[in-house]
C-alpha cells in the first residue's frame, strides 16, 4: 500500500501561452528525500510554490499528507516548511527575534514557542549568532537560520527550492548534513538543485523536469544503471587516427563518436561482453591500442542525457 | 536587579496576546532609525514649543496655550498624518518587495491578520509619539485659552485621523505592484489627504461653534447634543470604514482560491445600513428635517451604491472551486449568503438588493414624487452604465474580460455618455452659438441630467431615464443569468479538475 506523504496528479500552471507546469504527476513517500532535478525554467520553482500553497494551480491538484493544496491551504500550510531560494531576512532583528516571530506566526505560544526556537538555535548549531543581526550574516549562515526557520514549526514535509545554490563547499558540506539528519528524523524533503552530484548523495529517488514536464523519475541508481548499458568510452591508438573514426562507425552499437585531441570518444550500447569484442575488433583491424578506458554515467551526465532535446 | 528579568519575563509571556507581526515591528522600530528620529524630533518640537508658550506666559499673555496647543497638534498632525502613514506604506511594502511577505503567508497567519498586524504596530508607534507630545499638551491645557474638553477631541480625532491614513496606506502598499506606480498613487493620495484633512478641521470646529447643525442636520442648533452627535457619526463612519480598508487590503493579498470576498461584501453592506440608519433617526422629526434626512441619504446613498456597483459587477463570474463548494455546502441561510458570495452575478444582485433597501429608506423619510422618481433615474444610470459595459464585455470578448478592462469600460462609457452627444450635435446641427443648456441631447448624461431634474420633469422627459434605467436592469438579470449558469457549470466538474476561467493569481475582485 502506497504511503505518499505528497502527491501530485496533472498539476498544471500556465504563464500567458507558456506551460511552466505541464501535467505534473508525481509522488514522494513518507520519510523519503526526493532530488528535483532541470534546467532553469523547467517549473521546478513553480511546482514547489504550488506545494507552497504559493500559487494555485490552475488544472489538476497536488496533496500533502492528504490534504490539497487548492481546497485546504491552510492545514497544508501546518505541514509544510518551505525554504525558497531567497534568504528572506529583516533589518533591524536578531536571529533568535527572527525565529521567535516565525514560531509565533505558527501559532506557537509561551513555552511551546521558546523550546522550538531553542531546539532550532540547538539543531542548526548557530547559538553564538543568537544575538547577531541576521541581516549581517553570511550567505551559508543565512541560509542555515532560513532552514530553521522553515522547521520552527516541526512540519512532516520540507520543500527546499536551490538551498544549497551560492553556498560555499564547508557550508554546501554542513548543509548537507543538516538534510541527512532531517531525513533521518523522518522528514519528508522535496528539494531542488544544479548540484546534481550533491543529490546523489542526500536524495532517495530524483524526479527529472524539463519545459513543465516529467521525464524521468525513480532512484538515482535506477537511472544510472540504465544509463550504463550504454557506455562512454576512449580510446587512444599509436599513430595516426585517420581511419578510426569511420571504423568506429562501421561497428554495432558505436555512436556519438568525435575526437578528443589524440583520442576518439564515443558510446556503446551494451555490456562487458560487447567491450571486449570491440576491443578484439579494434586489435584485428589492425589499431594499435595503446589505451582503452571507459567511465561511468553520474548524475551530470544522466541530466544531460535526459533534458537533451527530449521534449520539442 | 532581579525584578527586572522577570518583568521581562511577564512582557515575554503576555506578549503571546498580541499579534506576531506587533511584536516583531516593535522590536524592528526600537532599533529603527526612522523612529529614533521622529520620535527625537517631536520631543525637541515639543520642548521648543512648550518652551516659547511659557516665555509668552510669563509676558501676561492670557491665550499663550492656545497658540501652544495648536502647534503642538501640527506637530502630532505631521507625525500622524505624514510619517505614520508613510511607515505603514513601506512596512508592507518593504515585506513584498524582500519576499518577507510570503514567508509570512505560509505560517497560521491569514491575509486579514498580517494586515491587522501592520496597522496595530503603526498604532503602537503613533501611540508611542502621542505619549512622547502628551507633557507638552499638558502644559498648553495650563497655559490657558484652550479647555479640556477641546484637547481631548482634538487628539481623539487626530489620532483617529492617523489610524485611518495609515490603513488607507496600507492598502495603497498592497494595490499597486510596481513601485513607481505606488509612489505616485500615494503621492495623489497624501494631496487628497490635505485637502480632506482642512475640510475635516472646518468641520471639527464649525460643529464646536454650532455652525454644522443646521448645515447638514437642521436641528440641535449649537447645542452640545449635536457635537456629541457628530463625533458618534464620525466615530462609526471611521471605524466602518476602517474594517472595509483592511478588507481591501486582505483582498488585495489574498490568493484567488480565498474567498475575501464575503466579509467584503459585508463590510459595504454595513458601510450602506449605517449611512441609512443614521439618517433614519430623523423619522420622526419635523417635515423640515426629515426632508433634508432624506436629500442627504439619496446622495450618499446612491453615491455609495454607484462605487460598490463598478467594482462587484466587474468581478469575474467564474468563482475559485473551493469557495464554490463552501457555498454550495447545505446551510440554511444559503439563499441569503449567495448574495455576499464573490462573482459578478452575485455583485449584481447584491446591488439590486441594496437598491431595494435604499428605496425603501427613503420612502419612509419624507421625499417628493419628483425626487422618488429621480432616485429611480439615479438608479437606472447605475444600473446602465455598470451593466451594459460588463455584459458586453463577457457576450463579446469572455476572454478579455478582467475587472480591470470592465472598470475601464465602464469610465470611458461614462465619458462617452457625456461628451459625445454634444459633439454629434455640434458636428451635425452646426449651431452658429455655444449653447450650453440642458436639452434632450443631454438625458444620457448622468450628472446633467441629475442635475437639471426639475427641468426633465416639466418638459417630460422622465421616460428616457427610465428606459436606459430598465435597459441597465435588463442587464443586471443577464449577468445574474450568466452567473448562475458558470457557478452551475463549475460545479458538474470533477473536484480535482480546474474550474474555467480560474486564474492562478488575482484576487482584484475589488
Amino acid at each position: 500500500m502506497s504511503d505518499a506523504m505528497l502527491q501530485l496528479d496533472g498539476l498544471v500552471r500556465h504563464f500567458g501561452s507558456v506551460p511552466a507546469v505541464d501535467n505534473v504527476s508525481f509522488s514522494v513517500d513518507r520519510g523519503q528525500v526526493l532530488g528535483f532535478i532541470g534546467p532553469n525554467g523547467a517549473g521546478k520553482t513553480t511546482t514547489m510554490r504550488i506545494l507552497a500553497t504559493l500559487d494555485t494551480p490552475q488544472g489538476g491538484d497536488a496533496r500533502i499528507g492528504g490534504y490539497s493544496v487548492v481546497d485546504d491551504p491552510e492545514k497544508v500550510r501546518r505541514l509544510v516548511g518551505f525554504m525558497p531560494d531567497y534568504s528572506g531576512v529583516y533589518a533591524n532583528t536578531t536571529v533568535e527575534e527572527y525565529l521567535d516571530f516565525f514560531a509565533r506566526a505558527h501559532d506557537l505560544r509561551g513555552e511551546a514557542r521558546r523550546k522550538a526556537v531553542a531546539h532550532i538555535i540547538d539543531f542548526m548549531s548557530i547559538g553564538d549568532l543568537r544575538d547577531r543581526q541576521v541581516e549581517g550574516l553570511s550567505k551559508g549562515l543565512k541560509q542555515r537560520v532560513a532552514l530553521g526557520r522553515a522547521i520552527v514549526h516541526d512540519p512532516e514535509v520540507l520543500i527546499l527550492d536551490e538551498p544549497a545554490a551560492n553556498l560555499d563547499p564547508r557550508a554546501r558540506i554542513e548543509f548537507r548534513t543538516l538534510i541527512r539528519e532531517l531525513a533521518s528524523d523522518g522528514k519528508t524533503i522535496l528539494l531542488s538543485s544544479h548540484i546534481l552530484t550533491e543529490l546523489s548523495e542526500m536524495c532517495d529517488t530524483v524526479t527529472v523536469i524539463e519545459k513543465g514536464k516529467i521525464l524521468a523519475t525513480g532512484t538515482v541508481e535506477d537511472i544510472l544503471e540504465g544509463m550504463r548499458k550504454r557506455r562512454l568510452l576512449s580510446v587512444r591508438v599509436a599513430g595516426p587516427i585517420a581511419g578510426l573514426e569511420r571504423f568506429l562507425l562501421e561497428q554495432p552499437g558505436v555512436r556519438g563518436v568525435h575526437e578528443v585531441g589524440e583520442r576518439v570518444e564515443f558510446e556503446l550500447d551494451g555490456g562487458d561482453d560487447e567491450q571486449v569484442q570491440l576491443v578484439s575488433r579494434l586489435i584485428a583491424g589492425g589499431f594499435p591500442v595503446l589505451e582503452f578506458s571507459a567511465h561511468s554515467a553520474g548524475l551530470e551526465d544522466l541530466f544531460i542525457e535526459i533534458t537533451e532535446g527530449r521534449v520539442q | 536587579m532581579t525584578r527586572a528579568p522577570s518583568i521581562l519575563g511577564w512582557l515575554e509571556d503576555k506578549s503571546d496576546w498580541l499579534s506576531p507581526l506587533v511584536v516583531k515591528e516593535v522590536r524592528q522600530l526600537v532599533r529603527g532609525r526612522e523612529f529614533m528620529v521622529s520620535f527625537g524630533a517631536s520631543l525637541a518640537a515639543g520642548l521648543a514649543v512648550a518652551f516659547f508658550g511659557a516665555v509668552d506666559a510669563l509676558g501676561g499673555s492670557s491665550s499663550s496655550g492656545n497658540w501652544t496647543f495648536a502647534s503642538l497638534m501640527a506637530c502630532l498632525a505631521f507625525l500622524g498624518l505624514a510619517v505614520v502613514p508613510l511607515g505603514a506604506f513601506s512596512a508592507l511594502r518593504t515585506e513584498r518587495m524582500e519576499q518577507t511577505l510570503e514567508l509570512i503567508t505560509l505560517t497560521s497567519l491569514s491575509s486579514r491578520r498580517i494586515v491587522v498586524g501592520k496597522l496595530l504596530a503603526q498604532a503602537v508607534k503613533l501611540g508611542t509619539l502621542f505619549a512622547a507630545m502628551a507633557p507638552f499638551v499638558t502644559m498648553s491645557f495650563l497655559l490657558g485659552g484652550v479647555d479640556f474638553v477641546t484637547i481631548l477631541i482634538a487628539l481623539v480625532v487626530l489620532f483617529m485621523l492617523s489610524v485611518w491614513a495609515g490603513a488607507l496606506c496600507l492598502l495603497l502598499s498592497t494595490a499597486f505592484k510596481s513601485r513607481a506606480m505606488s509612489f505616485l498613487v500615494f503621492g495623489a493620495v497624501g494631496v487628497l489627504g490635505l485637502f480632506g484633512a482642512s475640510m475635516g478641521r472646518m468641520l471639527f470646529f464649525a460643529a464646536r461653534g454650532g455652525a454644522l447643525g443646521p448645515v447638514v442636520f437642521g436641528v440641535g442648533i449649537g447645542s452640545t447634543t449635536t457635537l456629541w452627535w457628530v463625533l458618534a457619526i464620525v466615530t462609526t463612519f471611521w471605524l466602518i470604514s476602517l474594517i472595509n480598508l483592511v478588507l481591501l487590503a486582505e483582498n488585495r493579498m489574498s490568493l484567488s482560491t480565498e474567498d475575501s470576498v464575503t466579509p467584503l461584501r459585508i463590510g459595504f453592506l454595513v458601510q450602506f445600513l449605517v449611512i441609512c440608519g443614521y439618517t433614519m433617526a430623523y423619522v420622526f422629526d419635523p417635515p423640515l428635517a426629515k426632508s433634508r434626512a432624506a436629500e442627504a441619504l439619496l446622495v450618499l446613498g446612491s453615491g455609495h451604491l454607484a462605487i460598490v456597483a463598478v467594482f462587484v459587477v466587474s468581478e469575474d463570474l467564474a468563482v475559485p472551486r473551493r469557495v464554490l463548494f463552501r457555498i454550495r455546502s447545505a446551510s440554511p441561510w444559503r439563499w441569503l449568503m449567495a448574495m455576499f458570495g464573490p462573482g459578478g452575478g452575485r455583485g449584481a444582485a447584491y446591488v439590486l438588493v441594496q437598491m431595494v433597501l435604499l428605496f425603501g429608506a427613503v420612502t419612509l423619510l419624507q421625499l417628493t414624487p419628483a425626487d422618488r422618481r429621480m432616485l429611480l433615474a439615479v438608479f437606472g444610470y447605475v444600473l446602465f452604465f455598470t451593466g451594459i459595459p460588463a455584459l458586453a464585455f463577457r457576450r463579446l470578448m469572455p476572454a478579455r474580460a478582467t475587472p480591470l478592462r470592465i472598470r475601464a469600460a465602464v469610465l470611458v462609457t461614462l465619458a462617452v455618455a457625456m461628451l459625445v452627444p454634444d459633439i454629434l450635435y455640434y458636428i451635425v446641427q452646426r449651431p452658429e452659438t455655444l449653447d450650453l443648456d440642458f436639452a434632450m441631447r443631454h438625458l444620457f448624461s448622468p450628472i446633467r441630467t441629475i442635475d437639471s431634474w426639475d427641468f426633465v420633469e416639466r418638459a417630460n422627459w422622465v421616460g428616457i431615464p427610465f428606459a436606459i434605467g430598465l435597459t441597465g436592469l435588463l442587464a443586471y438579470v443577464a449577468l445574474i443569468r450568466r452567473g448562475v449558469q458558470a457557478t452551475g457549470k463549475a460545479v458538474l466538474i470533477d473536484r480535482a479538475a480546474p474550474v474555467a476561467g480560474e486564474t492562478g493569481r488575482g484576487g482584484v475582485v475589488y
